[in-house]
């Protein structure tokens, strides 16, 4: 089966994306590039990188994107999102923040960003930037199990892939349980419920990726110019 | 200290008139309303000036948020498009008979009330819109009580009462940062806090079988809680649906204990507007 | 050898149901003839607007309509089992063909058919026993719903209202019902039998059309207020601008 590639955050910055897409015309059995989010920012210009995510060189694997927290932010901004206005941005780094991201990105990508979706459903696994509460759930090594859980949960899904803390990792829930009870107007009722055997992986961010392979379950993390590296593991 | 929780009025006066005489009659004087005084029900603004007037804290439930902000539920949240429409004949009634005053009062309910670690919401702590029904998964359920920071959470919204106590949890994780399948890898197990979630049902529209209003009372010293079940002259709501030319058809769902539009069949359906 | 057999009995007694089993178990071919029947005493006979029919063709595809006139003057095929249904109130007087109700004898000859036997529910015991109903008086409603398409929610909201008595008391609900997605049902109730029958027929309609095909609900009883059934149908029916699923969360 082939290997999917999941990148993000690389935010308007074409050579992390021409780097690794270097790397991935040298490592066999990629088929699929997953772009979780955030491909623009407000620290540079993003338009050359936005046109060639829409229009791919030969050779080159053609990505399927979703929106991240900056997109989001910015389709906000430019009124995509009904009333709602880039708060989250002008709360955190002000409004200079949010100019700077208006400058970013050429208003004629909007109608492409639009068109983003949430996240992807790709055989037992969720691929999303944040989770599947929100774009801007930040899960890392350290979140809690039980929210890890819900999140799963919410997407009835094994395997969790988020971009959003930029961190690359992977938590395996593999035990516990928990005891319900509940009583109603009918009775009192039991149930004893265990922890599902699932996992939520965190790809990473701008050079740093992910390379997960869907027929034995092995996820390797990657950076964009260590190719050496990965054939001395022998995947090459 | 004993108090009351009420839910899911759905401007059904004879039964909220009902309720509170039950309530008084036990000698509690502390009551907290989870939202949804109004929808479907024919007086509306009987029942928020009688809220009013008895000063219950209350919190905003989602009819009261669509008729302030206009229809905010989206498609998905009517299961079918019969309910749909019924749903948004009622939302029109609504807007149109509820005075302005009413309407500020409602414009102006919290989403949530909190007392010390017990939390009074309509829905979920998320959203007034989710259901946490009774068999919903117990670590999501738990996780809606804990995120929040409570050890109790009071919720309505599903019109079906009930007691879920959530205990002896844990999970286990395997933990790896920075490196790939088969690397070093730390291992944790957290130990899950017992948290409870009351649902205090509906006194305007039962969705439990009969035509019963139904309410919970919960003892704080002693943590019992007691799902009340209140009969209320169903006749008297059924007679002013069809006089206040609301559809006759809500008056037979109510007479036969049938919610006035079916719940959607994916309650823990969130809608991502 | 042929044979012509007529089957008389009260609504919802289980006439078309007995029909088809006798149309899937022979191996020769057959025919069918559904006669409207005749009111009685306040009792107004259901008109059935073809919906039998066209359920038993969809079963059997090769089912000869035996009300075509040009398959009445046509030579008979062999081995023809002529089934014959009459919806009749009240038993027959006398037993066998003496009790066929006379009204109905210039028909079937203008259509060639002489039926060699005649079996009434209730009474003769070559049929299944059923819980027939005394009926003591009976409104019967229809409502052609050809290029109508439901919204499949609704329609289980409205079926559950209507043989639960909103609209009246139904006594009988019987109906072929278009579905977005190119199916159509038969839906069939009967008060004195336990749950609603829904069976998919076999042809489909290219899905997102408005199918042309006989589609109409039936409804016996009293009390009935077409008028509130009208505004529910009003709310289930897919516009005829949009045809489209309902989302189902």
């Amino acid at each position: 089966m082939a290997r999917w590639a999941l990148i993000s955050g690389l935010r308007g910055d074409l050579e992390a994306y021409e780097a690794i897409q270097e790397d991935l015309r040298h490592t066999r059995r990629v088929d699929t590039l997953f772009v979780l989010g955030d491909v623009i920012g407000p620290a540079r210009n993003c338009d050359a990188l936005l046109s060639r995510l829409q229009q791919p060189r030969r050779g080159e694997l053609r990505p399927q994107c979703l929106y991240g927290w900056w997109e989001d932010q910015l389709l906000a901004e430019r009124g995509y999102r009904g009333g709602r206005r880039a708060d989250a941005l002008r709360l955190s780094q002000g409004e200079t923040a949010v100019d700077a991201l208006l400058q970013a990105v050429d208003p004629g990508h909007m109608g492409w960003l639009a068109e983003l979706q949430f996240g992807f459903i790709e055989l037992d696994c969720a691929l999303l930037h944040g989770s599947s509460a929100t774009v801007e759930d930040s899960l890392g090594p350290d979140s809690s199990p039980l929210l890890l859980l819900d999140r799963l949960t919410r997407m009835e899904v094994n395997r969790l892939f988020t971009a959003r803390s930029g961190q690359q990792f992977s938590i395996e829930l593999t035990g516990g349980g928990i005891e319900s009870q509940v009583r109603d107007l009918e009775g009192q009722r039991h149930q004893q419920q265990s922890v599902p055997k699932r996992q939520v992986i965190g790809i990473g961010a701008g050079v740093h990726y992910t390379i997960y392979d869907p027929g034995t379950d092995r996820f390797d993390f990657l950076a964009a110019g260590s190719r050496s590296q990965e054939r001395a593991r022998g995947f090459a | 200290m004993a108090h009351a929780v009420i839910s899911c009025l759905h401007a059904n006066h004879a039964a909220l008139e009902a309720v509170l005489a039950d309530i008084d009659q036990q000698g509690i004087d502390t009551i907290t309303c989870l939202g949804d005084l109004v929808g479907y029900g024919p007086q509306p603004n009987e029942v928020v000036e009688l809220i009013r007037q008895r000063a219950i804290p209350t919190c905003q439930g989602c009819w009261d948020e669509d008729i302030i902000e206009g229809l905010n539920a989206c498609d998905c949240s009517y299961p079918s498009q019969l309910a749909e429409r019924r749903g948004h004949l009622a939302h029109q009634w609504t807007a149109d008979q509820l005075s302005e005053e009413n309407k500020d009062f409602l414009a102006n309910l919290p989403m949530s009330l909190r007392r010390d670690r017990l939390l009074f919401v309509h829905g979920s702590p998320n959203s007034q819109h989710e259901y946490l029904l009774p068999n919903m998964d117990a670590f999501a359920a738990l996780e809606r009580v804990e995120t929040a920071e409570a050890d109790t959470l009071f919720c309505g919204h599903t019109h079906h009462p009930y007691v879920r106590e959530l205990r002896d949890g844990s999970i286990r994780v395997r933990v790896q940062e920075g490196v790939a399948s088969g690397g070093p890898s730390e291992e944790r197990e957290i130990n899950l806090p017992v948290r409870r979630i009351i649902n205090a049902g509906s006194v305007g529209e039962p969705r439990h079988g009969n035509t019963n209003a139904t309410y919970v009372i919960h003892d704080e010293q002693t943590g019992t809680v007691e799902i009340r079940e209140v009969a209320y002259d169903v006749e008297r709501t059924c007679r002013a649906i069809v006089e206040s030319g609301l559809p006759a058809i809500f008056a037979w769902r109510l007479r036969h204990g049938f919610e006035y539009a079916e719940r959607a069949d994916d309650a823990s359906h969130v809608c991502e507007r | 050898m042929s044979q012509t057999l007529l089957i008389s009995g009260p609504p919802g007694c289980g006439k078309t149901s007995w029909i088809l089993k006798r149309v899937q178990a022979h191996r020769g071919p057959c025919g069918y003839l559904r006669l409207a029947g005749y009111p009685d005493e306040g009792l107004a006979q259901a008109p059935d607007g073809g919906i039998d029919l066209a359920y038993l063709q969809d079963q059997c595809p090769r089912l000869l309509d035996l009300a075509d006139l040009d398959q009445a003057l046509a030579p008979r095929p062999e081995h023809l089992l002529a089934l014959i249904e009459l919806p009749q109130f009240q038993p027959p007087t006398e037993s066998g063909l003496g009790g066929v109700d006379r009204r109905v004898i210039p028909q079937l000859e203008a259509l060639h058919l002489k039926p060699d036997e005649h079996l009434h529910f209730g009474r003769d015991t070559a049929l299944p026993r059923q819980d027939t109903l005394d009926f003591s008086s009976l409104q019967a409603w229809e409502r052609n719903l050809a290029g109508s398409v439901w919204d499949p929610a609704s329609l289980s909201s409205f079926w559950f209202e209507l043989v639960n008595g909103a609209y009246g008391d139904v006594y009988r609900a019987k109906a072929l019902m278009n579905l977005p997605d190119g199916r159509a049902f038969f839906c069939n109730w009967m008060v004195s039998q336990e749950g609603s029958q829904f069976l998919p027929l076999q042809a489909l309609a290219p899905p997102d059309g408005r199918p042309e095909r006989l589609s109409r609900l039936v409804v016996q009883g009293k009390g009935l207020d077409p008028a509130a059934i009208e505004v529910t149908l009003a709310d289930c029916l897919l516009s005829q601008a949009l045809p489209h699923s309902f989302p189902s969360a």
